[in-house]
C-alpha cells in the first residue's frame, strides 16, 4: 500500500476499477453458477449413457461367449475376419458459456445383417447376435467419449471460474477497497493537515 | 460332380463304409454323459477330454496353444481328421458323395483365406481358422496362402465350376455377396445330381432338408433385422425340401408375426412351435435338434445308404458343438441353464 499515491485521481480510478470488478464478480459468479448447473446436467445424462454402455459391454461379452461356444473361436475369427471398418466420425466444437466442447458427428457402426462383410448363409444368428452387441458397444463408447470430454472440459471451467470468483472476492477486491479506504483516509487526513496549517497561517498574521 | 449328375448304387456298396461308420458311432459320447458333463467344472471337462477320443489332438496342440483355445483347436482337429479318416476308409461312390459334402469346408476356408488376403491379416491367424476336411490338403492351402493377390487365389481356381463366382469377386463384387453365392454353388452342386436309387433319393432328401433350415434361419435372421423381401430373396438357396423359392419369397414378404404362424404344416413347425417368442439363436437350436433328429430316424430306416454316414458325420459334428458349449460356456462362467440352451442333445 505504500507505492499507491492518495491522489483524488487515484482514488477515482481506483473506485472505477472496484466497481468493475464487482461487476466482474457477479458476471463470472452467475458463470459459475450457469457452468454447474449445464454440468449436473450433462452429468445426469453421462450417468445415464456410461450405465448403458457397461450394460452393453456386459451384454457384448456374454453374446460372444455363446457365439464362441456354440459356433466355435474359429467361426468366430473368420468373421472378425471380414469386420475391418474403423468406426468414421468427424469432430465439431460447440460453445457452452464460452468453454468450447467437442461434438463427435458420427456414422452408426450399428448395422444391418445384409449391410455387414460377412455371408448370412454360412453364419448363424449367434454371431449376428455378436456383432450387433459389440457395434452397439462401440456406438455406446463413442457416446461416452462426448460426455466424458463435455464434462471434463466443464470441470476445468469450473474450477477456473471459481478461482476467478474466489479470487476477487477474497482477494482483488478486499485489497482495492482497503486502498482505496487508505487513500480516502490520506485525503481526509491531508485536509485536515491543510485546515490546521491554514488556521496556524492565519493566527500568526493575526498576531503580527 | 459331372460324376455325380448320374448316380445309382447298390446295397452292397455301403455295407463297408457303414459298419466302419457303426464301430465309430459307437465312440461318440452318450446323450447320458451330457448331464454328467454340465455338473463338471473347466478343470473336470478338460480332464474328461484326455481321457477320450481328443486325447491325441490335445496332447499334439499343448505345445502352441493353452486352455480355451486349446480345447477349440483340438475338437476342430479331431473332427477334420475324423471326416479326413471317412473320405480314407471310403471309395467308389460312397467316397464321392462323402467329398462333395465336405466341400463345405473347401469353400469355408477358401472364403476364409480370401477374408485375410484382403484385409491384411497375417497368415497365422487365418492358418488358425481353417479346416482340413474337405477335398483339398493342408499343403493346398498354405501354397493359397502364400499367393501374393486375390487374383492369384482367384486364377489358381480357373477351370472349377464355381471359378465365375471368384471372378466375380475380382471384379468388385461385395465379399458378403460372393460368400453367399458359394454357399449357393455348394447347395446348387449337391442337388444337381439326379438320384436313381432310393438311397440317393434320401441323401438328396437331407441335403433338401438343411437347405430348408437354413433357408428359413436366413428369412428368419432378416426378418428380424426389418429386412425386405428384395434383400431376403438372393440369401435363399434354391431347391429345398419344402421351403422352394417361391414359397421363401412368400414368406419374406409376410411380417414377421404372420410369418410365424404361417410356419405350421412345415416339417420343422414342431420344434419351434412353443419357442417363437425366444431370441433367435435359441430357435436356431430347436432347428438345429430337429434337423438332426429326422437325419438319425431316417438313417435306421435306410440302413444301407449315405444316410448313416451323413447321420454320423451330423452327430459327430454336434458332439464337437457340444463339447465346445460345455468347455467353454464353463469357462467363460455361464449360467448352466445358458449353456444347456445351447446343447443340441439327439
Amino acid at each position: 500500500m505504500a507505492e499507491v499515491q492518495p491522489t483524488r485521481m487515484e482514488l477515482i480510478k481506483l473506485r472505477r476499477r472496484i466497481k468493475m470488478a464487482t461487476r466482474g464478480h457477479a458476471l463470472l459468479k452467475m458463470k459459475r453458477d450457469g457452468l454447474i448447473m449445464e454440468f449436473r446436467d450433462i452429468l445426469e445424462e453421462a450417468k445415464e449413457v456410461i450405465g448403458g454402455m457397461v450394460e452393453k459391454y456386459e451384454s457384448a461379452r456374454e453374446r460372444l461367449a455363446i457365439a464362441m461356444a456354440a459356433d466355435g473361436v474359429i467361426a468366430v475369427k473368420s468373421i472378425a475376419l471380414s469386420c475391418h471398418t474403423e468406426p468414421s466420425f468427424t469432430i465439431k466444437k460447440k460453445n457452452i458459456m464460452g468453454v468450447v466442447v467437442p461434438v463427435i458427428k458420427r456414422e452408426k457402426v450399428r448395422k444391418r445383417v445384409s449391410e455387414r462383410d460377412y455371408g448370412v448363409i454360412g453364419t448363424t444368428a449367434r454371431i449376428d447376435e455378436a456383432v450387433a452387441a459389440y457395434e452397439e458397444l462401440v456406438d455406446a463408447i463413442l457416446e461416452v467419449a462426448e460426455l466424458e470430454t463435455t464434462l471434463k472440459r466443464l470441470i476445468e471451467e469450473i474450477e477456473k471460474t471459481k478461482r476467478r470468483v474466489n479470487a476477487l472476492e477474497y482477494r482483488v477486491i478486499p485489497d482495492m477497497e482497503a486502498t482505496a479506504k487508505y487513500i480516502s483516509f490520506r485525503l481526509e487526513e491531508m485536509d485536515r493537515e491543510n485546515i490546521v496549517r491554514l488556521k496556524k497561517i492565519k493566527a500568526k498574521m493575526a498576531k503580527t | 460332380m459331372a460324376l455325380l449328375r448320374r448316380i445309382s448304387t447298390k446295397p452292397a456298396e455301403w455295407a463297408y463304409i457303414v459298419a466302419r461308420v457303426r464301430v465309430m458311432s459307437r465312440k461318440l459320447i452318450p446323450r447320458e454323459d451330457y448331464n454328467k458333463l454340465l455338473n463338471m467344472d473347466i478343470h473336470e471337462i478338460a480332464r474328461y477330454l484326455e481321457e477320450s477320443e481328443y486325447k491325441r489332438e490335445i496332447d499334439e496342440l499343448a505345445y502352441k496353444y493353452s486352455g480355451m483355445d486349446l480345447v477349440d483347436y483340438a475338437l476342430s482337429l479331431n473332427l477334420s481328421r475324423t471326416y479326413s479318416k471317412l473320405i480314407r476308409i471310403s471309395k467308389g461312390v460312397p467316397r464321392q458323395l462323402i467329398v462333395q459334402y465336405l466341400r463345405r469346408y473347401d469353400f469355408w476356408n477358401l472364403k476364409n483365406i480370401i477374408r485375410g488376403k484382403m484385409f491384411g491379416f497375417p497368415r497365422e491367424e487365418v492358418e488358425a481358422t481353417l479346416v482340413i476336411a474337405g477335398e483339398y490338403d493342408e499343403q493346398f492351402y498354405r501354397a493359397l496362402m502364400a499367393k501374393e493377390t486375390i487374383e492369384d487365389i482367384v486364377k489358381t481356381f480357373e477351370g472349377k465350376p464355381f471359378y465365375p463366382i471368384l471372378d466375380k469377386l475380382v471384379k468388385a463384387c461385395p465379399l458378403a455377396e460372393f460368400e453367399d453365392e458359394l454357399d449357393k454353388f455348394y447347395y446348387q452342386s449337391l442337388t444337381s445330381i439326379s438320384p436313381e436309387t432310393i438311397d440317393m433319393k434320401y441323401f438328396l432328401e437331407f441335403i433338401r432338408m438343411e437347405i430348408d433350415i437354413k433357408n428359413i434361419k436366413t428369412i428368419l435372421r432378416l426378418k428380424t433385422e426389418g429386412a425386405e423381401m428384395d434383400e431376403i430373396v438372393p440369401k435363399i438357396v434354391p431347391g429345398g425340401y419344402q421351403l422352394k423359392e417361391d414359397v421363401a419369397r412368400r414368406l419374406a414378404a409376410m411380417e414377421l408375426d404372420e410369418l410365424m404362424k404361417s410356419l405350421e404344416g412345415f416339417w420343422f413347425h414342431e420344434a419351434i412351435k412353443d419357442v417363437l417368442r425366444e431370441p433367435l439363436s435359441r430357435i436356431e437350436v430347436y432347428f438345429d435338434r430337429m434337423w438332426a433328429q429326422k437325419v438319425v430316424s431316417k438313417s435306421h430306416h435306410f440302413p444301407l445308404s449315405i444316410l448313416p454316414v451323413l447321420s454320423y458325420m451330423l452327430l459327430k459334428k454336434i458332439e464337437v458343438d457340444n463339447l465346445r458349449i460345455l468347455a467353454r460356456g464353463k469357462a467363460e462362467g455361464l449360467p448352466t441353464e445358458a449353456i444347456k440352451e445351447q446343447l443340441v442333445i439327439v
